[in-house]
């Protein structure tokens, strides 16, 4: 095992979202679930992020930053795609603007489904992120 | 040759460099002879301190013994002439009554015949301190008027509406060498003033040579306040003329004065305060940057300024232990705060160099004016580091402002992918002002212990005062420094901006880099071999060793000697720069730093150094300074004559 | 012991020492805020991730700066413990910090410039402290050295209680807590507070990580100095300091840079500086 799944830091960025998944994706760090225990860390910052975990769907104006956001992440990375909307554009997906999931846009690893989906499901989709971070890690190093 | 007589070639030398220059106007010719003088002036000043040897000090006088007689007064006429004739063209009335009073009491002690008979065999005192200066002056002012040739040319290029009298400028950077050279070997007084005179209007010259209306307001301020100075220098030697051996340097500063003679003591050092621009005369100083770079570099690194704490350390022993000593020390230390202030403020790059001169001056007055052996050892050692860094300081600035165009710190944006060499240099200049093993920080550490025994309220205000100016040199510094370093995309006419210098200024701003390197590497030796005795000679102290290098800190300095421009060259020779790629909140941000901005538009990123806005005011600084530390000077001209 | 020993062991043991606290002060902080938090070698775990990473430079000086940064941040304590002035041991400790202020500003980007500068300011902030108080460590004990200090009999913190409260206020800089953490904190941050380390990827950071375990070591020490008695009790004091520098972090909210200099050049001045003024009038 290595480091990555010892030290798994994210980066949140919400597309077109009711902002339901990211009240459950800040719950996550509340001391109810608090992920810092799994060594989690919610950075901001692509160049410091492991795991890019997107809430909501993909639209016109917002392609360019998640492109941006994905390729300034060094390797190795993964993408989570957290809700009903980034994993398909959810019930927005024939909106005028909207293009649909995250997948439309960069590669995505994990689909974590629900409206909103549930801390425990979050806290799920981002530890099988985690193996396939250490996967990549393998596959690259 | 006998060490009297290779002291008058040396003074005599540029003076004829000088003069054989003023009568040639035809560039080719003219630029042969500025690199023929120049190296034939180093030199003379190398064979001067080979010849020189490791005594103590050496007295003579002219050579078959020669009586002074009426030259001193004959010379002061033509310079007092001068200056009230190009007052009167410039309808000035300050300058010519400064000089016309010096001139009355030169003739007046001539004609009552107050003035003693000097003794003919002690005109001339050569020891370490005028062999430092000798060199100081020697090596680095030649390489400054061989760069000045490129540089100017360069100059009248980008500046046609501004009429070439180089046939002049050059003939004035060699006799100003000149002067100096006679003002760092003279025993008599009156002597020493004629050179010290001599300086002041060269500067005035040098100073005002566009002679646009802006430069000429600039170039009286400086001959105001150094004729002010110059008036008190001659004040001094009428009260120091009816002393016996009074008007002999040597005798003079023998040892701590006596009460009688502290007054002419306080005039004197009030000379070296303006000739050194610290507050309230640093104003000269700040004006004097809008002349040509290379007599900023000249001006303000080398010579002029340094005439000033030269006398300072003169008359160190002199003012050891007295109130007139601490009252002169607060005013250089007060002055490197104040103006360290006004630094941190300044966009100018010219204006920062400046202010921080006036500050290393501050610091080198400071410490004359306690007159110990570690602290007049600290002085000579930032007068040597200083002249080397501030000379490559100011003619990389020129050359970077005749090539770019500005002088603003913002612009210099990116200079290392501009002009990659050219910043190695200009590296090299500002650690050497700053970082922490090179020389002047190790004086100021130096300055710093030895101000730790300075017993009372004193001693803590030095502290104070050195804590808070030195971390205020970081910040003014660093600055400059990211500036410096950030990198970007350059186009193809960026890349071409650098093969453009002129192969004089890689040679003189080369040469001055590996200076510095080279005192930084030999720093012991230096200490050991030179600055230590002079300081134990001048204070007759038991001998000591004042810089214990162990090996750590020998480590220390030499990898930081060679970080930051070594740095710059790896950089320079790794093309794979990603500078478009930058952490802009997800927005696409491309070369030429412009950045998507809302509603498609787009928006050139901006960057703006930190001027403390708000927290310090630069106006409000030197205008404190200036009165803070004209109350000090006052002080102290007051307690020479009241507290004998 | 010979001090290059000590050095030495500055050098090997002062990133474990760094690290273990990095840890404590993260379960610490959670427990605060009600919380488990992370396992206590997570810092550990982090920087070797870090190492493991792909590194994505903006400009190549970048590295070089960074691993000087480091280097210099090591070399500062080992010289402290090895016996050198303690004065120049200040001035190998800005230039160590300079560094890094350099390398944030070699990105040329907005972020990680504005952190630079912010950077700048704390370190204009905190330096004439750290003169002020080696010079009255010197002054106190009449030594000049760490192990001179050491073997002083009189207890400095005793003599400076002025800097000993001073070097309270001014350490929050170099721990990096509220209410001065404004060019980088402790917390995972982004942009303007965290600027400086915003375009370090991968072991760029680490080294940046690294060199904060070095100087929270050592800080450690210089509190050593103030405690001359006895390690121990060096070590005590620090840890309390550090509580307290954690409890003051969870419970106060960022300031502006304006009032970071004015506040602690305002503590430098009247606690260090009067503390001063009465050593030198009472002519210790």
């Amino acid at each position: 095992m290595s480091f990555f799944s010892r030290s798994p830091w994210i980066l949140h960025y919400d597309g077109s979202s009711c902002n339901g998944c990211d009240i459950e994706v800040l719950a996550c760090l509340t001391p109810l679930y608090d992920v810092e225990r799994f060594g989690v860390v919610n950075t901001g910052n692509p160049k410091h992020a492991d795991i890019l975990l997107v809430t909501g769907s993909v639209n016109e104006r917002n392609i360019e930053i998640v492109r941006n956001l994905y390729r300034q992440m060094p390797d190795p990375k993964v993408v989570v795609a957290v809700g009903a909307c980034a994993c398909s554009g959810g019930i927005f997906a024939r909106a005028y603007n909207v293009q649909g999931g995250i997948d439309k846009v960069i590669p995505v690893d994990v689909y974590v489904p629900g409206c909103a989906a549930r801390p425990e499901s979050i806290i799920d989709g981002v530890v099988q992120g985690i193996a396939a971070l250490e996967l990549k890690h393998r596959m690259t190093a | 040759m006998s060490l009297p007589s290779i002291v008058f070639a040396l003074v005599a030398l540029p003076a004829i460099v000088g003069a054989i220059l003023s009568l040639f106007t035809q560039a080719t010719l003219r630029n042969a002879i500025v690199v023929i003088g120049g190296l034939l002036v180093a030199a003379m000043a190398v064979a001067t301190v080979a010849t020189f040897g490791g005594a103590d000090g050496a007295f003579f006088g002219l050579p078959g013994n020669m009586a002074l007689g009426q030259t001193l007064i004959v010379v002061d006429f033509g310079l007092t002439a001068f200056v009230v004739a190009i007052s009167l063209k410039h309808r000035r009335v300050l300058a010519p009554i400064l000089a016309l009073a010096q001139f009355a009491i030169a003739l007046y002690l001539e004609v009552a015949g107050r003035l003693p008979e000097p003794d003919p065999q002690r005109l001339f005192w050569v020891d370490r301190l005028s062999m430092v200066m000798i060199l100081v002056i020697g090596l680095i002012g030649p390489l400054i008027c061989i760069n000045a040739i490129g540089y100017m040319r360069a100059y009248h290029r980008s500046s046609p509406m501004i009429q070439g009298r180089r046939t002049v400028f050059f003939s004035l950077l060699f006799v100003f060498l000149a002067a100096m050279f006679g003002l760092v070997v003279s025993n008599y007084l009156p002597l020493m003033l004629v050179f010290w005179e001599i300086t002041t209007i060269c500067s005035f010259l040098l100073i005002g040579y566009t002679r646009t209306d802006e430069t000429i307001g600039y170039a009286f301020r400086a001959l105001n306040m150094n004729l002010l100075g110059g008036l008190g220098f001659g004040v001094a030697i009428v009260l120091l003329s009816s002393q016996t051996g009074g008007l002999d340097l040597a005798i003079l500063t023998h040892g701590p004065a006596a009460g009688a003679l502290l007054p002419a003591i306080a005039l004197l050092a009030f000379a070296g305060i303006t000739k050194s621009a610290q507050m309230p005369f640093s104003s000269w100083l700040i004006g004097a940057m809008y002349a040509p770079s290379p007599t900023s570099a000249l001006l303000h690194s080398s010579t002029m300024v340094k005439a000033g704490v030269f006398l300072l350390l003169r008359l160190s022993p002199a003012m050891s232990g007295s109130t007139v000593g601490y009252l002169v020390a607060f005013v250089g230390l007060l002055t490197f705060l104040f103006v360290s202030l006004v630094a941190v403020t300044e966009q100018n790059t010219k204006k920062v160099l400046a202010y921080s001169t006036i500050g290393s001056l501050g610091l080198i007055v400071g410490c004359a004016g306690i007159g110990t052996p570690e602290l007049a050892w600290v002085g000579v050692m930032i007068i040597i580091f200083h002249a080397l860094a501030k000379s490559l300081l100011f003619l990389v600035i020129g050359t970077i402002e005749q090539r770019l165009y500005t002088k603003n710190m913002e612009n210099l944006d990116a200079l290392l992918s501009l002009m990659p060499r050219v910043s190695a240099l200009f590296l090299i200049g500002i650690s050497g002002m700053f970082i922490a093993p090179f020389g002047i920080a190790i004086a100021k550490w130096t300055a710093i212990r030895a101000f730790l025994s300075v017993p009372g309220p004193a001693g803590a205000a030095m502290i104070l005062i050195m804590a808070f100016g030195s971390s205020l040199t970081i910040f003014y510094w660093g600055k400059l420094l990211i500036k410096i370093l950030s990198a970007r995309r350059q186009t193809d006419y960026e890349r071409s901006i650098e093969n453009r210098v002129s192969r004089y200024e890689w040679l003189t701003e080369g040469a001055l880099a590996l200076g510095v390197i080279a005192a930084t590497a030999c720093v012991g030796l230096i200490s050991n071999q030179v600055v230590g005795p002079y300081a134990l000679t001048a204070f007759a102290a038991a001998p000591r060793v004042f810089l214990a290098i162990d090996p750590a800190i020998l480590l220390v300095m030499l990898s930081a000697t060679l970080l930051l421009p070594f740095v710059a060259v790896l950089s320079w020779l790794n093309p794979t720069y990603d500078h478009s790629d930058f952490y802009a909140s997800g927005r696409s941000a491309n070369v030429g730093h412009v950045m998507g901005a809302a509603l498609g538009g787009i928006k050139r990123v901006t960057l703006r150094n930190y001027y403390l806005d708000g927290v310090v005011s630069g106006g409000l600084m030197f205008r404190t300074g200036t009165v803070a530390c004209g109350a000090v000077l006052a002080a102290m001209v007051a307690a020479s004559v009241v507290i004998r | 012991m010979t001090p290059a020993i000590y050095a030495l062991l500055f050098v090997l043991l002062a990133p474990v020492f760094g690290g273990l606290l990095a840890g404590i002060d993260r379960i610490v902080s959670a427990r605060m805020q009600g919380r488990v938090g992370p396992p206590l070698l997570q810092p550990f775990y982090d920087v070797g991730k870090l190492l493991q990473k792909r590194t994505r430079q903006i400009n190549p000086i970048a590295e070089p700066l960074l691993i000087a940064h480091l280097g210099y941040m090591a070399a500062t304590g080992a010289l402290l413990l090895g016996g050198t002035d303690l004065i120049f041991t200040v001035f190998v400790y800005a230039l160590a910090a300079l560094l890094l202020v350099l390398a944030a500003g070699s990105a040329n980007s907005p972020f990680s410039f504005a952190g630079a500068e912010r950077e700048l300011v704390v370190l204009l902030a905190s330096e004439p402290f750290f003169i002020l108080m080696m010079v009255a460590v010197c002054k106190v004990t009449a030594a000049s050295t760490f192990g001179g200090v050491l073997a002083s009999s009189q207890l400095v913190a005793v003599q400076l209680p002025g800097v000993l409260l001073a070097f309270v206020v001014v350490a929050t800089i170099k721990l990096r807590k509220s209410p001065f953490d404004i060019s980088i904190s402790h917390h995972p941050h982004q942009e303007l507070v965290s600027g400086l380390t915003s375009d370090m990827s991968g072991r760029l950071l680490a080294y940046v990580e690294l060199a904060h375990w070095y100087e929270s070591a050592l800080l450690c020490a210089f509190m050593v100095l103030l405690f001359n008695w006895s390690v121990p009790l060096g070590l005590l004091a620090f840890a309390v300091a550090y509580a307290l520098e954690v409890l003051v972090d969870n419970a106060t909210s960022r300031i502006k840079w304006q009032l970071v200099l004015r506040s602690t050049w305002a503590a430098t001045l009247l606690l260090c500086g009067g503390n001063l003024l009465a050593l030198f009038v009472m002519g210790r």
